[in-house]
């Protein structure tokens, strides 16, 4: 809220460095847009009473601002509602136009991207991408209704299932209570199903590894000859967040004060390669050989009214891009939090920094 | 394109027009304001990316776009403010950006000594309207001249009012959670001295066992003043804490090893009191449990500590990644916002709806907190601060 000809004698004084200006000609330049002083002391009278007084030698204007003031602050405060009530007034419709917009589109969309169980279809809505994420990951919301396990996994092998006909090798999946890594072997019977509901048969379908932090690997070990695609899932929690950078600072603790460490020692380099380990290596079981996992994913999706990332792990999404499905309505609950395959496509066109358009 | 570069002229020449500013100032403390009257986040972060692609897109110099980015970040900091963020933090260069020519890192260190320095120069006037400034990072990275402009703000504005500006200077997110793990293991491998204690656990096992023995010697008396004191000073703490710390004391007593039952009545207190006491004082170095660090123990020695948890993240220019930004502070109940518009165009225009949308969100969530997706729901300790400093700005309001 600066005019323009003090503006322009700011950036003269920028150009030359700094020195053009003394301190007093700074501080007469920017004398009109500071506060009354005085409506500033008895915000911080009991904070520095000395500076207080120093405000109230004019006492006569003091002792007339009492008077004045309550009238005028009143009348201030209560302009100050009412266009807080009709900036919200206003905000909300256009909002909901907005939604109602973007909800008609994203129907069309769902109409016209369809994935019809085929994952021809599927590699071709990607075909014209210029890059895909080779470790995806994205974050679901356990609801609350009574079925919201069953709806949760299905969500899981639907995206599990687009993941590996789009080509996206790794898929991560973040839930914060971690109910998920409670039932894994139930979750790969759920995936495996659904795989074949795309793929047909076993022969055809993607080999599917699941784990978590700290759990074996579930699954089969891709085979090298086929070339069918291979899917790796890893299933985070909350607690592979803080809780894991906790318990790494714990043993690190530990370890300095047995004197097997001295603090120096830790750089961010020992830091990553032991907050990756648990996200990269699983637990072998059974001799099998795991591929490790991308540490960093490149996409993050949230499935979600607005961009919040819950407790996901901090350590890993450094440099990871994020698109959040429900962006587009300014956050109002209740709408974007659907996984859908729409929402799906769009995080990776948007990846590509491509534009969806109507017809494929 | 001539057409073009004229209508831009007769639009800058219209904006400029007194009345028109004027009016367009207006608006904006109306608008501000307003703001005012909802709830308002307490701690916004920017980062304030763009001005290199701006600068390329007018055809100016790259530094004269980072000038153009710091009167975008006054006019930003001056909506911030007026409407009640208390703090604001930026990303103003990151360890990486020391990769960059040499000619541009110079010219930003050249700016910010500039502006650092002349801050300084206005003493008075900070003390009245400013906010206190901190500068997190890795400083010894910095030149000696660069770090003494900043050592001499941050002094000259650490005793000011409740806003605070946190720079972050040379930063990257990883650098700071590692600096915190270090720091953490570095406080919890530093020996607790005895004399953390007040009283020496032998000394006191020797009396009672002098008492018990029924040998009356001198010391009895001293002993006993000794113990009234730890009374009078143990009414202080809780009363939990005291029975603890009699009880250990006869425990002592009666039963010579002591040191586990010291170990774990230390862990169900708090953090501070978990010392593993030896009974043999000073064989071996005595630390704090590491069992006892937490979630906040990290956040404590984060360089963000003290301030209140991050409620929003901006970041201009389009790109939607963190780039290693506040990675610890907002990986949780934040609102991450990317905006497509290059940081030296930022104004109250493009923010204003996004505080909106926050406000509307938040009063939502209020109203009906167990709403799936609520934004304050599972932390009340937010809420909760939040409905303080709504409370403090309401009695602000009415003393003014």
């Amino acid at each position: 809220m600066v005019s323009s000809t003090d503006r322009e004698i700011l950036r003269a004084e920028i150009r030359s460095r700094g020195d053009k200006l003394n301190a007093t000609d700074r501080e007469s330049l920017l004398k009109p847009y500071l506060p009354d002083p005085a409506d500033l002391a008895p915000a911080n009278a009991s904070a520095n009473s000395p500076r207080r007084s120093r405000a109230g030698t004019t006492s006569s204007q003091r002792r007339q601002k009492p008077r004045k003031k309550p009238i005028r602050t009143f009348l201030k405060s209560q302009l100050h509602r009412f266009t807080y009530a009709i900036t919200h007034i206003f905000f909300g419709i256009v909002v909901r136009l907005l939604q109602a917009y973007h909800a008609v589109v994203d129907r069309v969309f769902a109409i016209v991207y369809h994935h019809h169980r085929t994952p021809e279809l599927i590699r071709k809505d990607v075909r014209g991408l210029k890059r895909l994420p080779e470790h995806l990951s994205v974050i679901l919301t356990l609801h609350k209704e009574d079925d919201a396990l069953a709806v949760l996994m299905d969500e899981v092998a639907e995206l599990a299932a687009w993941s590996a006909s789009a080509g996206i090798p790794q898929l991560s999946v973040y839930e914060k209570s971690g109910v998920l890594k409670s039932c894994i072997p139930a979750l790969h019977q759920i995936i495996s199903t659904k795989l074949a509901s795309y793929f047909g048969t076993p022969s055809q379908q993607p080999s599917l590894q699941l784990f978590a932090p700290h759990h074996p690997v579930y699954g089969t070990a891709p085979n090298p000859k086929s070339d069918n695609p291979s899917l790796t899932l890893l299933l985070l929690s909350s607690t592979d967040g803080r809780e894991t950078i906790v318990d790494l600072t714990k043993t690190l603790a530990e370890m300095s004060q047995n004197g097997k460490l001295s603090p120096e020692d830790i750089t961010p380099e020992l830091v990553d390669a032991e907050i990756s380990e648990i996200t990269t290596r699983p637990l072998q079981a059974g001799g099998r050989a795991a591929s490790p996992m991308k540490p960093e994913p490149d996409l993050l999706l949230v499935f979600g009214p607005f961009l919040k990332l819950d407790g996901y792990p901090p350590w890993q999404i450094r440099l990871t891009e994020m698109y959040c499905t429900g962006d587009r309505n300014h956050g109002m609950i209740g709408y974007g939090e659907a996984v859908e395959y729409q929402g799906f496509m769009r995080g990776l066109w948007h990846y590509a920094g491509a534009q969806m358009r109507f017809g494929r | 394109m001539a057409g073009s570069m004229h209508l831009s002229r007769l639009r800058t020449w219209f904006l400029a027009s007194p009345p028109i500013e004027f009016a367009i100032t207006n608006l904006k403390e109306l608008l501000v304001g307003a703001l005012r009257q909802g709830p308002i986040p307490q701690h916004v972060a920017f980062v304030m990316d763009g001005n290199r692609r701006f600068a390329r897109s007018h055809g100016i110099e790259t530094v004269e776009g980072h000038n153009l980015g710091f009167e975008a970040l006054a006019r930003i900091l001056e909506v911030c403010y007026k409407s009640g963020v208390k703090v604001v933090t930026i990303y103003a260069f990151s360890i990486e950006n020391f990769k960059r020519s040499k000619f541009e890192v110079d010219a930003l260190m050249d700016m910010a000594k500039v502006k650092l320095s002349q801050m300084a120069q206005h003493g008075d006037l900070l003390d009245r309207y400013g906010a206190k400034v901190r500068v997190l990072g890795r400083l010894d990275l910095l030149k000696p001249d660069v770090l003494a402009a900043v050592n001499k703000a941050v002094d000259l504005t650490s005793r000011n009012g409740d806003r605070v500006l946190n720079i972050c200077f040379p930063y990257t997110s990883r650098d700071e959670i590692t600096g915190a793990i270090r720091d953490t293991v570095e406080d919890y491998s530093t020996p607790l001295r005895p004399a953390r204690t007040p009283f020496s656990e032998s000394h006191i096992v020797h009396n009672i066992r002098a008492q018990t023995l029924g040998s009356s010697n001198p010391q009895d008396t001293h002993s006993d003043s000794e113990y009234s004191s730890a009374e009078s000073s143990a009414h202080e703490d809780d009363p939990v804490l005291r029975n603890d710390h009699a009880s250990r004391v006869y425990e002592s007593g009666s039963s010579f090893s002591s040191s586990t039952t010291l170990h774990l009545g230390g862990q169900d207190g708090h953090h501070k009191g978990a010392a593993a006491v030896n009974t043999s004082d000073g064989d071996s170095p005595v630390y704090m449990s590491p069992e006892t660090i937490s979630r906040q123990t990290l956040t404590d020695h984060m360089l963000t500590k003290g301030t209140p948890p991050l409620d929003m993240l901006v970041r201009t220019s389009g790109v939607e990644r963190l780039s290693d930004f506040m990675l610890w502070q907002c990986h949780e109940n934040t609102e991450i916002v990317f905006l497509d518009v290059l940081w030296p165009e930022f104004d109250l225009w493009h923010f204003l709806p996004v505080l909106i949308g926050w406000q509307r969100r938040i009063s939502k969530s209020r109203q009906n907190p167990n709403a799936e997706g609520n934004f304050a729901g599972d932390s009340p300790e937010t809420s909760e601060e939040d409905m303080d400093g709504m409370a403090l700005r309401q009695s602000k309001v009415k003393a003014i």
